[in-house]
């Protein structure tokens, strides 16, 4: 369930939409099979995000008065019924007309009945009979007035099998947060901001049950400051911020890079720059992510693909930073961070969960804090551990953590924090590929936009067309290799993401030789890509490419 | 790097690193580095059990100097990162430190908090009333009309009153000092880290390369008025506050405030938070149990 808001603080119109299936759902979904409009002028408001086709079913408020053939719709939807939504909920109170669309969409589908009679109760019993009462009641009318008024085309579906473990439901930003407790986070310092506050207000809750510690700070600055400062007490940290909040972080990135720290830092990424569009998805942080600090810095950035996989994914960028001690970039994006997904319960046993390299005991007689093994990391000591004392600092240092201004002792500090990163181009595990591996068409996609894009590859595969799908959920450092291997064969395809620039596109290009028969699919923020668009891409694309097989 | 042997006894040397100070000879901030170390020996907590924190500037380069665990961040970043710290781990003994700049300029936005959230902190500003390390630009406590790299016709701004700042804060003890009395230095130094509470030191540490060649060491001897003797009384918040206005003008000396009740601290509130929470405790397996629907 993805929810949209206008920018109002309350009130105003919102939008809601739903997408329901018996397998799994991998993307909010695009043309609306079911469009409900409880007034014009609102909905209309949401534009590109609530698009219609000729198979829609529109149902609208009748009160309106417009005549069904007289929509303000660009395109004819399939069927548009008008119903007196108002007058049917009247009798049940001004806080039941969404009880009669429940009963309209019951009526007219067959979707669960019980379960959504369920939900109404479990949402509404608390308050008592006198408000659960009247709005079983409204659902009841929307259903009668379904009965009573039969669609042209039968919408009805089939019942869903019965599932034996039962899903779980949940919004990205709740789940990252969980990651965090089960990655074993102590810590969490940040600053409010949409859309990523959830994780705050959930931890907030919770983490003082697993013996840590939490800091609304005053800014962004002092959240990642109190991180690395927890992290540097030798707790697993976080910190989580959407666009302007990672800006102010910047310089705190950097620090936690030098003096080598583990910490998550989480963008749920949102349209920008500076205040952009705060309740809406974008991915146009993807470069700030890579190369914001000044200096030669390098952080490894993580993306989650889906609710569940934030989970994994989460886990995994605590992982990486405990064990190369550094900061790691998560990007979320508003579409999966605030959307309620329905998952499959994840074997939690199977996810491993690393902590930091501490001195031994042997270790601390000569303790030298930033001398490295042949792999580049060196065990972590903190306060509190006789021997361990050392001077973690922003300014170079050399081995021991003496300060220094040698051009010489820098180098081998920089090829030290550099060459520890060299085991990530192993992880190629963090790459998911998908299809067949010889596929002569490629996809590309990160983010919320990947499971929209196997949804794409999926329509397009049913068309015979070729199609395999790269996403990374370890974007950067690039692991050159897995993308040469997939522009082997896929010489031609797209790079799918929501942003302006094509940020992933662009940073691909610095890296490795993406073929010219690849294209930026790029849109900007708080407009949907849609699968079954990105198909007719695919085909066009697979028309030209067999084309110039024979030039 | 450091000296990794616990102390056995509790020698101000046990807390000097065998760094050398990069300072200018003569700089204040030899007075502050040596009376903070024999504050601690007077403690005499172990090095390992200290977490000291610093932003940039000349005065933050002293964690370095010491045996403690330090942290030379970045600058005017010290408040944050001793909070995290003292949050993740309240048995530390956690000490911030840097100059005016780092901390009531490009800092100053933390102050306040760390302030009101009261951590058993305590902080040091070495207050020479220019920027050292950048070479002599105005500071936010450089007086009106002072003649700097950047005001080079004499500073038009007003400066920042540090004590009556921190005092207005609510800060729970509030004390100045200068290297020119040294034992009364390390006397302030040791009464503030063994207040239960966020600490404020302002030391007077005079800039001799781009400082006031009116407004070092010599002149402080001969001006610096202890308020033990002006019979104030450090329970008394106005009359502290009557004598913070006289920053700049005069050179007091001493405990101006201490709260005679100090209030519970944040670092204990996590502590009792953690407490009562820990019977809720879910097995990590189980944390998606949260997602379940009923
Ligand atoms: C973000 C940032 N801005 C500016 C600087 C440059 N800088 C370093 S120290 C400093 C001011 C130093 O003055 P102060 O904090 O009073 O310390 P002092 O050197 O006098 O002890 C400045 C402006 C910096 N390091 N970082
Ligand atoms: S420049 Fe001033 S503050 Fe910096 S070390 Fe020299 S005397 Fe001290």
């Amino acid at each position: 369930m993805t929810k949209s808001f206008g920018s109002q603080i309350r009130g105003g119109e919102s939008s809601c939409r739903v997408r329901l299936s018996t397998s799994k759902v991998l993307s909010a979904g695009g043309v609306l099979n079911i469009a409900i409009a409880l007034n014009w002028e609102d909905y209309n408001k949401f534009g590109a995000e609530l698009p219609i086709d000729e198979e829609t079913l529109v149902i609208y408020e009748a009160a309106s008065q417009t005549p069904p053939d007289a929509l303000p719709l660009a395109v004819k939807p399939g069927e548009a019924i008008a119903v007196p939504i108002a007058e049917i909920a009247r009798p049940f109170g001004d806080k039941s007309k969404n009880m009669v669309v429940l009963g309209l969409i019951a009526g007219w589908t067959g979707i669960a009945r019980e379960a959504l009679l369920h939900g109404i109760e479990k949402k509404l019993g608390r308050k008592g009979p006198a408000v659960l009462e009247p709005a079983r009641q409204a659902f009841f009318a929307g259903e009668s007035f379904a009965r009573e008024h039969p669609l042209a085309v039968d919408r009805t579906l089939s019942p869903a099998p019965q599932r034996e473990t039962p899903l779980l439901l949940g919004d990205g930003n709740e789940v990252c947060a969980a990651a965090a407790l089960f990655a074993g986070c102590q810590f969490f310092g940040g600053y409010p901001i949409t859309p990523s506050s959830e994780i705050m207000h959930l931890l907030s809750r919770e983490i003082w049950k697993f013996g840590g510690g939490f800091l609304q700070a005053e800014d962004e600055i002092a959240g990642i400051g109190s991180a690395i400062g927890a992290s540097f007490a030798g707790k697993k940290a976080m910190t989580a911020t959407s666009g302007p909040g990672m800006s102010l972080k910047t310089e705190m990135i950097g620090l936690a890079t030098i003096a080598e720290l583990p910490l998550v830092i989480v963008n749920v990424q949102r349209g920008g720059p500076a205040t952009g569009i705060p309740t809406k998805s974008e991915q146009a942080d993807l470069l700030q992510a890579c190369f914001s600090s000044h200096g030669d810095a390098m952080r490894p950035v993580l993306a989650v693909t889906s609710v569940a996989d934030t989970f994994a994914t989460t886990v995994e960028a605590f992982n990486i930073a405990e064990h190369f001690q550094t900061p790691v970039v998560l990007l979320s994006d508003q579409e999966i961070a605030q959307r309620k997904e329905a998952f499959e319960p994840i074997d939690t046993s199977r996810i491993p969960v690393i902590d930091r390299l501490r001195p031994t005991p042997e270790q601390l007689d000569n303790y030298h804090r930033f001398a490295a093994g042949a792999d580049g990391i060196s065990p972590i000591s903190q306060p509190g551990t006789p021997g361990g004392n050392y001077l973690a600092s922003g300014i170079e240092h050399n081995e021991e953590g003496a300060p220094t201004q040698s051009g010489v002792v820098h180098e081998r500090m920089l090829q030290k924090r550099f060459r520890k990163f060299d085991a990530l181009q192993r992880r190629r595990d963090l790459i998911e590929i998908e299809g067949d591996l010889d596929a002569p068409i490629g996809v590309i996609a990160w983010g919320s936009v990947a499971g929209v894009c196997r949804e794409a590859v999926a329509i397009a595969r049913e068309n015979g067309l070729p199609v395999k799908l790269l996403v990374p959920r370890l974007i950067y450092p690039v692991i050159e290799k897995v993308y040469e291997e997939f522009f082997a064969s896929a010489r031609h395809g797209l790079v799918v993401e929501q942003s302006f620039q094509g940020q992933l596109y662009r940073l691909l290009r610095m890296y490795v030789n993406v073929p010219d028969g690849f294209i930026s699919l790029a849109r900007p923020g708080a407009n949907p890509l849609i699968a079954s668009q990105i198909a007719r891409k695919l085909e066009q694309i697979a028309s030209k490419s067999l084309q110039s097989l024979y030039v | 790097m450091k000296s990794v042997e616990i102390p056995t006894s509790t020698q101000p040397a046990v807390y000097k690193s065998n760094l050398k100070p990069i300072w200018c000879p003569g700089c204040g901030d030899y007075g502050v580095l040596s009376a903070l170390c024999k504050a601690l020996a007077n403690i005499g907590r172990p090095p390992h059990e200290i977490a000291f924190v610093s932003g940039i500037g000349c005065s933050s380069r002293i964690p370095g100097y010491t045996t403690a665990y330090g942290f030379n961040s970045v600058h005017g970043r010290a408040l944050p990162i001793a909070q995290g710290i003292k949050i993740a781990n309240p048995d530390l003994l956690v000490i911030a430190a840097g100059g005016d700049g780092d901390g009531f300029s490009i800092g100053g936005g933390h102050l306040p908090h760390a302030i009101r959230r009261n951590l058993d902190i305590t902080y040091i500003v070495m207050d020479n009333q220019v920027y050292g390390l950048t070479k002599g630009q105005l500071s936010p406590t450089s007086p009106c009309g002072a003649k700097t790299v950047t005001s080079v016709y004499g500073s038009m701004e007003a400066p920042v009153n540090p004590l009556a700042t921190v005092l207005g804060y609510g800060c729970g003890f509030v004390a100045q000092g200068t290297p020119a009395d040294l034992p009364g230095l390390i006397a302030l130094i040791e009464e503030a880290i063994r207040y239960p509470g966020f600490a404020f030191v302002n030391v007077q540490s005079p800039c001799v390369t781009f400082g006031s060649p009116d407004w070092q060491l010599p002149q402080h001897k001969k001006t610096l008025k202890k308020l033990i003797e002006l019979g104030h009384d450090p329970a008394n918040r106005l009359a502290a506050f009557d004598l913070a206005q006289q920053y700049g003008e005069e050179l007091h000396v001493g405990v101006l405030y201490r709260n005679p009740n100090p209030p519970v601290t944040y670092d204990q509130l996590v502590r009792q938070r953690q407490a009562e929470l820990a019977g809720n405790t879910v097995q990590k397996d189980r944390i998606l149990e949260m997602f379940k629907v009923a």
